[in-house]
C-alpha cells in the first residue's frame, strides 16, 4: 500500500512537471523581447545608441509602433567593444545584431553561419588630417599616396622634408591601434605592406586622435569623416591624389579611403527588431547618421 | 551547541577562503589555457624576448614579441615608485612629525581622497597639463616615458602616503616620551629614530605601490603614446595593461592575435606575482638579520 502511494505521488509530481515543462514551451513560441541588443563597433555604437534613444522617446512602449505588439517598454541597448566584437557577440548569442566599422571577414562570416545578413548604414572615410596652424596647408594643395606612405612609415621624418619652407621640427604621427578598422582601410589604400613607423602615437579613440591633431601644430593622422566635420576649425583635410574628401567624392568613390558602417545578424528579424531596422533606414535615423558625422548609405 | 556554532563558523570562514584562493588559480588557469595557442605558435622564447609587435595578418608575417612591453611597463612604473617613494616618505613624516592632530585629521582625508579619483581623470590631466607643458619645452610630442611616470607617481602616492603615515604614527607614539625625557630634540627624533624605524613599512607601501602602477591602464595609456619601441625618458613607450586594452576589443575572437593578448596578461601577473614574492622574500630577510 505504502508502495501504491509512493508511486501514486512520483507519477502525479513528473506529470505535473511536464505539463510545467510544455507550458514554458509554449510561453517561448510567442514571447515577445522587448529589448534589443546591438554590440560592437566604437565608431557605429554612438549612431545607434542616439537613433534607438530617438526611437525609445517617439514611441515609448512597443504598442504604441505596432498595435499587435504587447504594451512593454522599448529597451534598445548598446555595447560598444570594438569592430572585432559584433559578430563574436553574435555568434555567441550574447547580442541580437553586431557592428563593424569594415568588411566582415570570411572567418567571421562562417562562424554567423547561414542566416547571415548584412544591413549597411553608412559609409566612414579617412581624411589625412594637420593642424590648421601648420604652415603646409599654405604649401600643399594635395598629397599622393606616395608621399603619405613615406610620411607614415617615417622615411619622411621632419616637415622641413616635406617643404623647404618649412620648421626643422619632427612630424608626430597619430595612428589608431593596428588591428582597428581604421588601420585596416588605412593599409589597403595607402600603405600596402610598408609597416607604420613604430614611433607613431596609438590613441585610443578616434576623438583623441583629433584632438591630438587639434592640439598639436606638428601632428598628421588620419582622422575619421566624422571627427573632422565637428573639429573642421582646427583640422584641415588634404585632398588624396586630387580628391577631396567631400561627401559627394565619398559617395561617388573616387575617394577611396572609405570603409562600410553596418551591422549583421544571423538569423531572420523578429517583428520588432524589424520594425527598429524600419526606423534606422527611415528619414529621422538618416537625420542621426549625419548629425554624427557619418554619410548615409541610404 | 557552542562547538556546534564554532564548527559552521570555521567551516564558513574556509570555504570562502578556499573559493577565494580557488578564484586565483581559476584565473591563472583559464589565461594559460587562452594563451596556450599562441605560446605554441610563437614560442615562449619569442614572445618574451622578441621586439617586434605587429599582430596584423595583412603586414607580411604577424610579430608577437612583447619584450619593449615589458621593459616599457617595468621602466615606467619603477620610475613612478622613485617618484612617490621619495614624496611619498617625506610627506609622511612630514604629516607625522610637524603638524598637529587637528591639522593633520584634516589633511590625511584630503590625500585619501587621492585615491578615488578616476584613472581617466588623471588621463586627461595628465594630457593637458603633463604632455601640454613637455611640447610647450620643447619637444614634439610630450607623450613620453617620463610623463607617464609623473601621473603614475601621483595616482599611486596615496597608497604611499597612508601606509608609510600609518607605521610612522604608531612609532611616534612609541618614542616621544622617552625622547622628550631625555632631551633629544623633535627633528633628531624624526630624522635618527623614526625614519629609520619605518624602513619595513615603507617597504611594504613600496611592495603595494609598484603592483598598482604596474596594473594602471587608462591614465598611463593617455599620456605614453603607445608606441612599441625601446624605451627611453623622453621617447614613447606602451605598457602591457594598455595594449590589453588597446587592442583586446578589436582583435578577432580565437585569433593567434587574441591569445597573444591573454599571453600579455599572463605576463604581466606573473611580473606581479615575481615582484610581490620578492618583496617578500626581502622583508623575510631583513627581519632576520634584524636591519629593520
Amino acid at each position: 500500500m505504502k508502495h501504491v502511494k509512493s508511486l501514486s505521488a512520483f507519477v502525479l509530481a513528473l506529470a505535473m512537471i511536464l505539463s510545467l515543462c510544455t507550458a514554458c514551451g509554449q510561453q517561448s513560441d510567442d514571447d515577445f523581447r522587448p529589448r534589443i541588443h546591438f554590440c560592437g563597433s566604437t565608431s557605429l555604437a554612438p549612431v545607434i545608441a542616439s537613433i534607438g534613444a530617438s526611437f525609445q522617446e517617439e514611441y515609448g512602449t512597443w504598442n504604441n509602433v505596432d498595435s499587435s505588439f504587447p504594451d512593454a517598454a522599448i529597451d534598445i541597448s548598446v555595447t560598444s567593444g570594438g569592430s572585432g566584437d559584433g559578430p563574436s557577440s553574435v555568434a555567441d548569442g550574447t547580442a541580437d545584431f553586431g557592428m563593424l566599422a569594415r568588411d566582415i571577414k570570411d572567418g567571421e562570416k562562417e562562424a554567423l553561419g547561414e542566416g547571415y545578413t548584412a544591413y549597411l548604414v553608412a559609409y566612414d572615410a579617412l581624411t589625412i588630417s594637420v593642424n590648421r596652424d601648420n604652415p603646409i596647408v599654405d604649401k600643399l594643395d594635395q598629397l599622393s599616396t606616395d608621399t603619405i606612405r613615406k610620411i607614415f612609415s617615417g622615411e619622411l621624418a621632419y616637415w622641413d622634408e616635406l617643404d623647404d619652407s618649412l620648421e626643422h621640427k619632427e612630424i608626430v604621427l597619430v595612428i589608431r591601434d593596428l588591428s582597428g578598422g581604421a588601420a585596416e582601410v588605412f593599409e589597403k589604400n595607402i600603405m600596402q605592406g610598408t609597416p607604420i613607423s613604430a614611433n607613431a602615437i596609438q590613441s585610443p579613440s578616434m576623438g583623441a586622435l583629433a584632438a591630438k591633431i587639434a592640439e598639436n601644430p606638428y601632428a598628421i593622422g588620419y582622422a575619421g569623416y566624422g571627427v573632422y566635420q565637428m573639429n573642421k576649425a582646427s583640422l584641415f583635410a588634404f585632398p588624396v591624389n586630387g580628391a577631396a574628401p567631400t561627401e559627394e567624392n565619398i559617395r561617388n568613390g573616387s575617394y577611396t579611403m572609405q570603409r562600410p558602417v553596418q551591422f549583421v545578424t544571423n538569423r531572420s528579424l523578429t517583428a520588432a527588431e524589424q520594425a527598429f531596422c524600419d526606423y534606422i533606414f527611415s528619414d529621422a535615423g538618416r537625420r542621426i547618421v549625419r548629425e554624427n558625422g557619418y554619410l548615409p548609405a541610404y | 551547541m557552542h562547538q556546534a556554532k564554532d564548527h559552521v563558523c570555521r567551516l564558513t570562514v574556509m570555504l570562502l577562503t578556499l573559493l577565494s584562493v580557488g578564484l586565483l588559480l581559476f584565473l591563472v588557469g583559464f589565461m594559460l589555457r587562452q594563451s596556450f595557442p599562441a605560446i605554441r605558435a610563437v614560442g615562449l622564447y619569442e614572445l618574451l624576448f622578441g621586439t617586434e609587435w605587429r599582430p596584423v595578418i595583412y603586414q607580411d608575417v604577424p610579430q608577437y614579441g612583447l619584450f619593449y612591453l615589458v621593459l616599457s611597463t617595468l621602466y615606467v612604473s619603477a620610475l613612478a615608485v622613485l617618484f612617490a617613494l621619495v614624496i611619498g616618505v617625506g610627506c609622511a613624516l612630514f604629516l607625522t612629525c610637524a603638524v598637529g592632530h587637528r591639522l593633520r585629521a584634516l589633511l590625511v582625508p584630503c590625500i585619501d581622497l587621492l585615491a578615488g579619483i578616476p584613472s581617466v581623470v588623471y588621463g586627461f590631466v595628465g594630457l593637458y597639463v603633463v604632455v601640454r607643458t613637455m611640447e610647450r619645452l620643447g619637444r614634439a610630442a610630450g607623450e613620453s616615458i617620463l610623463a607617464g611616470s609623473i601621473v603614475l607617481s601621483v595616482m599611486i602616492l596615496p597608497y604611499m602616503i597612508s601606509s608609510c603615515l600609518h607605521t610612522m604614527v604608531q612609532l611616534r607614539l612609541r618614542f616621544e616620551k622617552a625622547s622628550a625625557a631625555l632631551g633629544v630634540s623633535h627633528w633628531h627624533m624624526a630624522a635618527e629614530l623614526i625614519l629609520p624605524a619605518s624602513g619595513k613599512g615603507i617597504l611594504i607601501s613600496t611592495a603595494l605601490a609598484a603592483g598598482r602602477a604596474m596594473g594602471e591602464t587608462m591614465a598611463v595609456m593617455m599620456v605614453m603614446g603607445n608606441a612599441v619601441i625601446r624605451p627611453t625618458l623622453l621617447g614613447k613607450g606602451e605598457t602591457i595593461s594598455a595594449l590589453i586594452a588597446l587592442e583586446m576589443g578589436t582583435a578577432e575572437v580565437g585569433s593567434l592575435h587574441f591569445s597573444a593578448l591573454y599571453a600579455a596578461g599572463l605576463l604581466l601577473l606573473v611580473l606581479l606575482l615575481a615582484i610581490h614574492l620578492g618583496f617578500s622574500l626581502l622583508r623575510r630577510r631583513l627581519n632576520r638579520e634584524g636591519v629593520l
